[in-house]
């Protein structure tokens, strides 16, 4: 038995706690390699041209996976913690991938409806006999779920990167937005900066947000606006959340007069042309910076 | 009070009487035109889906006709759809602050009856209760019509858009209960001379976003393109079904579900287990093919097109999944139609 894991999607929150939970469980696994053009390519002709970019890529991972595991490990998360959804197509990418890859192995895929610690539990079960051996690897996983990383206080000019976390961490996305930021001298904050309590808070709008991912996103607006300089929000093309929840940070951007990037990204986004975009709003912050002039409105 | 809610298409007939019943008076503002998209799609997000567009074109619309009180579904889940309101109420109050936006969830029928509707309309609970009931035979009249005008566009399109006029004059005077059963009666007599049952006609499915379904401007007319090709149109959706679905009063609901779980293990929201449940069903009774709409980047339609290309694999059932939004062309809708009802009848009569 060989699980294999797609790097991509819910591989970026989630992969470090999967790995030890298998690890400490004796399961041999396999995970893709970071994502490349090739994955890529192959990923978009098995869905249809209008899904986001994530969803192209996870394709192409489970294409790359299929002739090198006998199961396939995609657990299905429905609802997280208080009955807030994921995304419908992080929900359904179970099912696209059972039409495309059911001949090539088996899908192990647990169903999370606000019972994480559970759904592994039972999982770990049917791996192994020992439920201690399974309440072990859980907890010992567990802590790879609340790491983050420290800020690092410097005099920088501070840049919010908001987006979600398979596109930040998918370096194949993010390296040409995060190495021009850091080219042109800017601390890049994300909301992994946060801890737990704030990204969950229900303070504001955030309340009125149902998707779990993106009321995260929406706090770490709301926390870091007053501190940094600007913020960049990167959109996969076809996001439905994003299209919705960009357009209210945006709003509250211009109310509090910060500069708002959107970057809007897809298969056929050139680096190049992200690379102008974002020098030319690097520029604009550091005219703002220079001059203190804070009328220039973006 | 001069209140305003989106178009339906024909179920708007029920949903004005409703609130005609509940003592206010509907100012819709002028029919839907390629006026309403655009002012829409100008106050918009860039990269939000078409009912929205068409929905703030509305308002806005309605807005300029003298409307003072605005009224939206809601009802926040896994569907952008319950999120509309939060932004169009800080877009229309940018363009017109005199009036009072009204967000109505859809999922908490108690507040719906005890809380939203008496506080907005100054009506007692009961008046409520007593509307609902009536909107819920209104919309099922409307769901009577609809079938048997599909039913004599596929035979006579000409005759139909006569009889279609008749027929909306006859519900718009319905006023009651029992006004409804007589109407009934009505359409049927109308209806009736031109329905024949022969089995030299092809039968398309058309499944998809319940708004999409519903407004026929939004869908481009598109039952009334497939009638005047002599297709017979078979649709599931309706203003009826879904306060049915609303009110949990809904058996049909149960057996769309499991049919859907072939495919959607889970609901991954808004109506795609409904597309692919009601598309099986389809394919499952013979129909010769289905029609499936959805707005441009819709996200669960996006996962319910997935699950129908395995069906139209699974079953050799031809499907044709059409995403629509503010840039289609009439011209290019039409062209695929009249391929794909091409396509359907050579597979249907190719002995």
């Amino acid at each position: 038995m060989k699980v294999g894991i797609p790097r991509a999607l819910l591989y970026y929150r989630y992969g470090e706690f999967w790995k030890s939970f298998f690890k400490c469980l004796n399961v041999d696994f396999i995970i893709s390699p970071p994502t490349n053009k090739k994955i890529l390519d192959q990923g978009v002709k098995y869905v249809s041209s209008e899904v986001c970019l994530p969803v192209k890529i996870i394709c192409g991972h489970l294409d790359w996976l299929k002739n090198k595991a006998t199961h396939l490990f995609l657990p299905r998360f429905v609802e997280l913690n208080n009955g807030l959804y994921t995304c419908p197509k992080m929900i359904g990418i179970v099912d696209i991938a059972r039409f495309h890859f059911q001949n090539y192995f088996q899908i192990i895929s647990p169903k999370i409806k606000n019972n994480f610690y559970w759904t592994h539990f039972k999982l770990g079960l049917k791996l192994t006999k020992n439920p201690l051996k399974v309440k072990n690897a859980i907890d010992n996983a567990q802590k790879y779920l609340n790491s983050y990383p420290k800020l690092k206080a410097n005099g920088a000019p501070k840049i919010l990167l908001l987006s979600h976390f398979y596109n930040i961490y998918d370096y194949y996305i993010s390296q040409p937005i995060i190495e021009t930021f850091k080219n042109q001298g800017f601390t890049i904050i994300t909301k992994e900066h946060l801890d737990n309590k704030r990204l969950n808070s229900t303070k504001g709008f955030a309340k009125n947000i149902r998707w779990v991912y993106e009321r995260e996103l929406y706090n770490a607006f709301y926390y870091f606006l007053p501190q940094v300089q600007g913020v960049c929000n990167i959109i996969s093309f076809g996001c439905g959340p994003d299209s919705l929840i960009s357009e209210v940070m945006l709003n509250e951007a211009h109310i509090q007069n910060k500069p708002f990037l959107q970057l809007i990204i897809d298969e056929h986004t050139s680096a190049t042309g992200l690379i102008t975009r974002i020098e030319a709003f690097c520029e604009i912050i550091k005219k703002r910076l220079d001059n203190n002039v804070s009328s220039i409105i973006l | 009070m001069k209140v305003a809610f989106p178009y339906l298409g024909y179920d708007t007939i029920a949903l004005k009487k409703f609130v005609e019943l509940l003592g206010a008076e509907s100012c819709l503002g002028p029919p839907l035109t390629a006026r309403t998209l655009s002012l829409g799609t100008k106050y918009s997000p860039e990269l939000i889906c078409l009912p929205f567009k068409i929905t703030l074109g509305n308002f806005i619309e309605a807005l300029e006709a003298g409307a003072d009180t605005l009224l939206m579904a809601a009802g926040a889940r896994k569907c952008r759809f319950g999120y509309y309101h939060y932004l169009q109420e800080n877009i229309l109050k940018k363009i017109d602050n005199r009036h009072c936006f009204y967000a109505i969830s859809q999922y908490t029928p108690y507040e719906f009856f005890f809380k939203k509707m008496p506080q907005i309309f100054g009506v007692t609970p009961q008046k409520v209760i007593y509307a609902t009931w009536l909107l819920l035979h209104y919309s099922a009249l409307i769901d009577y019509f609809r079938k048997l005008i599909r039913l004599t566009r596929a035979y006579n399109f000409y005759d139909a858009q006569k009889k279609e006029l008749e027929a909306l004059r006859i519900i718009e005077n319905v006023s009651s209960f029992k006004e409804v059963q007589k109407a009934k009666k009505e359409l049927r007599k109308i209806f009736s001379p031109i329905i024949n049952t022969s089995n030299e006609i092809i039968r398309i499915g058309l499944v998809g976003e319940i708004y999409l379904m519903l407004e026929p401007f939004a869908n481009y007319e598109i039952e009334k393109e497939l009638g005047k090709l002599g297709v017979l149109v078979v649709s599931k959706r309706s203003l009826y079904r879904h306060l049915k679905h609303l009110l949990k009063l809904d058996l049909f609901d149960l057996r769309t579900i499991s049919n859907a779980y072939k495919y959607l293990k889970d609901s991954p929201g808004g109506e795609a287990i409904k597309t692919v449940g009601e598309a099986h069903i389809f394919a499952k009774k013979n129909i010769d093919g289905i029609i499936h709409i959805y707005p441009f980047t819709c996200m669960p339609e996006n996962i319910a097109y997935e699950a129908l290309q395995k069906l139209a694999r699974d079953y050799e059932i031809p499907i044709l999944s059409i995403s629509i939004d503010e840039h289609t062309s009439k011209t290019g809708l039409l062209t695929r139609l009249e391929a794909f009802v091409e396509v359907v009848k050579r597979k249907k009569f190719k002995g």
